[in-house]
C-alpha cells in the first residue's frame, strides 16, 4: 500500500513533465557545468603560478571532482565536446603516445592556446593530466622542463573548454530541452522526450560505471587489469565510480521531483561498499579479497541502477530505445 | 513500370482480382515497419510530408522489405535469423504469399526487386557456417523459389539494385553467426566485403578493407544514381575505437573511407545502423542510434557535421534532403544541417525506411 502511495505521488509530481526537466536543470547540471568551468580556472591558476606536479596536483583533483559531477551527460555541447576534456577509456594508448610525442619533440605547440585547441583529443584534457602528473617517470619535472610548459598549456586548454561546455549548456542546450515540444523543437519532440533524455543519460552513466569503471581494471579473475583502472595514476577510480554514482541518484530524485527511497537505500549501500575498499586507485585488485571488495561496490552500483528503473523509469513509463537496443 | 506480363501474372496469382498500383494506396513514398504503443506490429505506408498513407498489421517485428516497383505489394523479411518473409497487398492488408527460405538458409533480413518487378532477390544465408546466398523468386509464378546464387561471402545483410538494373550489390557483414540465434561465433576472423554480382549470380567485382578493418563489419547500403556505393558499418572490435563507420566505392576504384573528427566518431559509438544519399544527390547521411545521433558526409567522402536525435536509425532519400526516422515515432527531414519535424507519431519506428523506386 505505501509503495502504491509512492507511486501515485512520484505520478502526481512528474504530472507537469517540464518540471523534472527544469529541476535536473537548475539544481544539477547548470550549477555543475558552472562550477567545473570555476575549478578549471582556478587550475588553470594554479598552474601559470608553479607548474610541479606537487602544486598543481590539489587543483587538479578539484577540477576532476567537479567535472565527475557532469562527466556522465554525453547529449547537446557534451555529446561530442565530452571526449575532448575526458578521453577514456584508451584502449589503443593514444593518450600515452600523444605526451611521450609533445614532450620527445618539445613541441613549441604549448606556447599557442589556439593551436594547442587544435592538438589531437588524446593529448589533451583531464587524462593527459593524470599522465604527466601521475605518472613517476614524467611527475618530476621542474619549472624550466618542457613537461611544465605542458602542464600550464594544458590547464589552459582545460579551462577554454570547460568555458565553452558551460556556455553551451547555459546559453543554447538548455533552451532545447525546456523547449521540448515546441514548435521548431526537432531535438525533443515532446517534454517526455527531453526526459527520457536525461533519464538514459543517468542510467547511461551507472551502467558505464559498473561495466568500465570498475569492470575494465577487474577484468578476468585470472586476469585483472588494475592499470586499466580510470586515472589510476593520479588515484582517482574509486572517487570517480562513487561521485558518478551520487550524481546519478541526485539526478533521479531532481528528475522524478520527488524523494526517492529505494535510490536513496540502494545509494547508502553504495557509500558502504565503498568504504570497505582499501586502495582508493584500485591497484590492489589481485588480492582476491581487494576484488570482491571491488565487485561488491559493482553489484551495489547495478542495483542502485535498477532502483532508478523502478522508482523513476517504469512510473514515468521510460523505456530503453527500441533501436539502439537491438541493432541489425 | 508495371509491366503486361507482371500484369497479368498478378491477376492469376491474385485470382482474377487486379493488382492496385501504389497510387491506389495514397502514393506512399517510403514504406517502414513500426511497433505500435499497444505491442502491435505494423507496416506503413508514408508520404513525402510523413503522413500515414496506409497501415498493415503484421504478426511479428518487422525488418526491412522492398516494395514491388510495380504494383502495391511489398516484401517484409522478418529479424534475423529469418525463418520468412511476408508479401503484403498494400490496398487490402492481406498477406498474399508467405516465403519461406529453403532448409538450411536464413533470410537476413533484407531484398531488392529486378528493376521490372519480375525478380525478387533475398539476402540470405547457410544456417551451419553462415555462407552467403541470394534467393531468386519469380514474382509472376507467385513468388515461387526459382534459384539461388553465392555472395561470396560470410553473413550477407542488405543488397540493392545497381542503376540500370544489370547487377547487384550486396553488403556481406562477414560474421558468422550460430543458427539459431544472432550468437556472433568469428569476430576474431571476420572478412566483410562488398560484392558486385550480374543477376545470373557471376561475380562482377569483391572490394575488401584492409586488415585492420576487418572487424568492421559492412551491412547496409546506398547506391547513387551514378552508381557510388555507400557502406555503413559496425564495428566488432574493442570499443572506443573511433573507426570510420562509412566506406564510400565506385566500380574499379578503391573504397574511400569517410571519417568524423575523432569526438564525434566516438559518439557514435562504433555503430551505424542506416545510410541514405540525400534527394539532391549532395550528401551521404548514416544513423547511429546507439549514439542517437545523424553523421553527414559529402559524396568525397568529407565531414559535413552531426545532428542529434535519440533512437534515430531509418534513413532514406527525401526530394528536399533526407528522412529519418526514429524509435520514438518521429520522422525528420534533414535538409543538410538544418531539421525539421514531419510527424510525430506514438509508435516506434523500426530500423529501416524503404523508398519506394522513382
Amino acid at each position: 500500500m505505501r509503495r502504491c502511495l509512492t507511486l501515485v505521488a512520484l505520478l502526481l509530481a512528474a504530472a507537469p513533465a517540464a518540471a523534472g526537466t527544469d529541476a535536473a536543470l537548475s539544481a544539477r547540471l547548470l550549477p555543475g557545468f558552472a562550477a567545473f568551468r570555476d575549478a578549471a580556472a582556478a587550475l588553470d591558476r594554479a598552474a601559470q603560478d608553479d607548474c610541479t606536479a606537487f602544486a598543481v596536483l590539489p587543483a587538479y583533483h578539484a577540477a576532476f571532482d567537479a567535472w565527475m559531477a557532469v562527466a556522465d551527460m554525453r547529449i547537446g555541447p557534451s555529446e561530442s565536446g565530452a571526449a575532448s576534456i575526458a578521453f577514456w577509456p584508451d584502449d589503443r594508448g593514444f593518450t600515452a603516445r600523444m605526451l611521450a610525442g609533445l614532450i620527445a619533440a618539445e613541441d613549441p605547440v604549448v606556447a599557442d592556446p589556439a593551436a594547442f585547441a587544435e592538438v589531437s583529443i588524446a593529448g589533451r584534457g583531464l587524462f593527459a593530466l593524470d599522465g604527466l602528473l601521475g605518472d613517476p617517470a614524467l611527475a618530476g619535472y621542474g619549472t624550466s622542463d618542457y613537461a611544465c610548459a605542458l602542464v600550464r598549456a594544458l590547464a589552459t586548454d582545460l579551462a577554454r573548454q570547460a568555458a565553452t561546455l558551460d556556455d553551451g549548456w547555459r546559453t543554447g542546450f538548455a533552451a532545447v530541452l525546456t523547449s521540448a515540444g515546441k514548435p521548431g523543437n526537432a531535438t525533443y519532440l515532446t517534454e517526455r522526450e527531453a526526459e527520457r533524455a536525461l533519464y538514459t543519460q543517468l542510467l547511461a552513466g551507472l551502467e558505464f560505471t559498473a561495466d568500465v569503471r570498475l569492470g575494465r581494471p577487474l577484468g578476468s579473475f585470472d586476469r585483472p587489469r588494475p592499470t586499466r583502472a580510470e586515472a589510476w595514476r593520479t588515484g582517482r577510480p574509486l572517487a570517480n565510480a562513487v561521485q558518478s554514482a551520487e550524481v546519478a541518484a541526485a539526478l533521479a530524485e531532481a528528475l522524478a521531483g520527488a524523494a526517492l527511497p529505494q535510490t536513496q537505500a540502494a545509494m547508502a549501500r553504495v557509500r558502504g561498499s565503498a568504504g570497505r575498499i582499501g586502495d582508493p586507485a584500485l591497484q590492489d585488485i589481485r588480492d582476491p579479497s581487494a576484488r570482491l571488495a571491488v565487485e561488491s561496490l559493482q553489484q551495489d552500483i547495478r542495483r542502485l541502477r535498477d532502483a532508478i528503473v523502478a522508482e523513476v523509469g517504469t512510473p514515468m513509463g521510460l523505456s530503453p530505445g527500441f533501436n539502439s537496443q537491438d541493432g541489425d | 513500370m508495371t509491366t503486361r506480363r507482371a500484369f497479368l501474372a498478378g491477376l492469376a496469382a491474385a485470382g482474377a482480382t487486379p493488382r492496385l498500383g501504389w497510387a491506389a494506396v495514397g502514393q506512399p513514398a517510403y514504406l517502414a515497419a513500426a511497433r505500435r504503443a499497444d505491442g502491435g506490429f505494423v507496416l506503413t505506408g508514408i508520404d513525402a510530408q510523413g503522413r500515414d498513407a496506409f497501415t498493415v498489421p503484421l504478426p511479428a517485428r518487422g525488418h526491412a522489405g522492398a516494395a514491388h516497383p510495380g504494383h502495391a505489394e511489398a516484401v517484409v523479411f522478418a529479424r534475423r535469423p529469418g525463418s520468412y518473409a511476408l508479401v503484403i497487398d498494400c490496398a487490402s492488408g492481406a498477406v498474399l504469399h508467405r516465403l519461406s527460405p529453403p532448409k538450411g538458409r536464413q533470410f537476413n533480413g533484407h531484398g531488392a526487386y529486378s528493376a521490372d518487378g519480375a525478380l525478387l532477390f533475398t539476402s540470405e544465408q547457410v544456417a551451419e557456417g553462415s555462407a552467403g546466398r541470394i534467393g531468386v523468386w519469380d514474382v509472376a509464378a507467385g513468388y515461387l523459389r526459382t534459384g539461388e546464387v553465392s555472395t561470396h561471402g560470410i553473413g550477407p545483410h542488405e543488397l540493392r539494385l545497381m542503376p540500370g538494373g544489370d547487377a547487384l550489390v550486396v553488403a556481406n557483414g562477414g560474421i558468422d553467426t550460430a543458427p539459431d540465434d544472432r550468437t556472433k561465433l568469428n569476430l576474431h576472423a571476420m572478412s566483410p566485403s562488398l560484392v558486385y554480382l550480374r543477376l545470373d549470380g557471376s561475380l562482377l567485382e569483391q572490394v575488401a578493407l584492409e586488415p585492420g578493418l576487418a572487424q568492421n563489419s559492412i551491412r547496409h547500403l546506398a547506391v547513387s544514381p551514378d552508381g557510388q556505393v555507400a557502406f555503413a558499418m559496425q564495428w566488432e572490435g574493442a570499443r572506443g575505437m573511433a573507426l570510420p563507420l562509412l566506406g564510400l566505392h565506385r566500380r574499379g576504384a578503391a573504397p574511400v573511407l569517410a571519417s568524423a573528427p575523432l569526438g564525434d566518431e566516438l559518439a557514435m559509438q562504433g555503430y551505424a545502423g542506416s545510410v541514405a544519399l540525400s534527394g539532391d544527390g549532395t550528401e551521404f547521411v548514416i544513423s547511429s542510434p546507439r549514439g542517437g545521433r545523424l553523421h553527414r558526409f559529402g559524396r568525397d567522402g568529407a565531414f559535413l557535421g552531426a545532428v542529434s536525435r535519440a533512437d534515430v536509425c531509418g534513413l532514406a532519400p527525401h526530394p528536399q534532403g533526407v528522412l529519418a526516422s526514429d524509435g520514438l515515432g518521429g520522422l525528420l527531414l534533414l535538409r543538410g544541417g538544418a531539421t525539421e519535424v514531419l510527424a510525430a507519431a506514438p509508435l516506434g519506428w523500426d530500423n529501416h525506411v524503404v523508398a519506394l523506386a522513382g
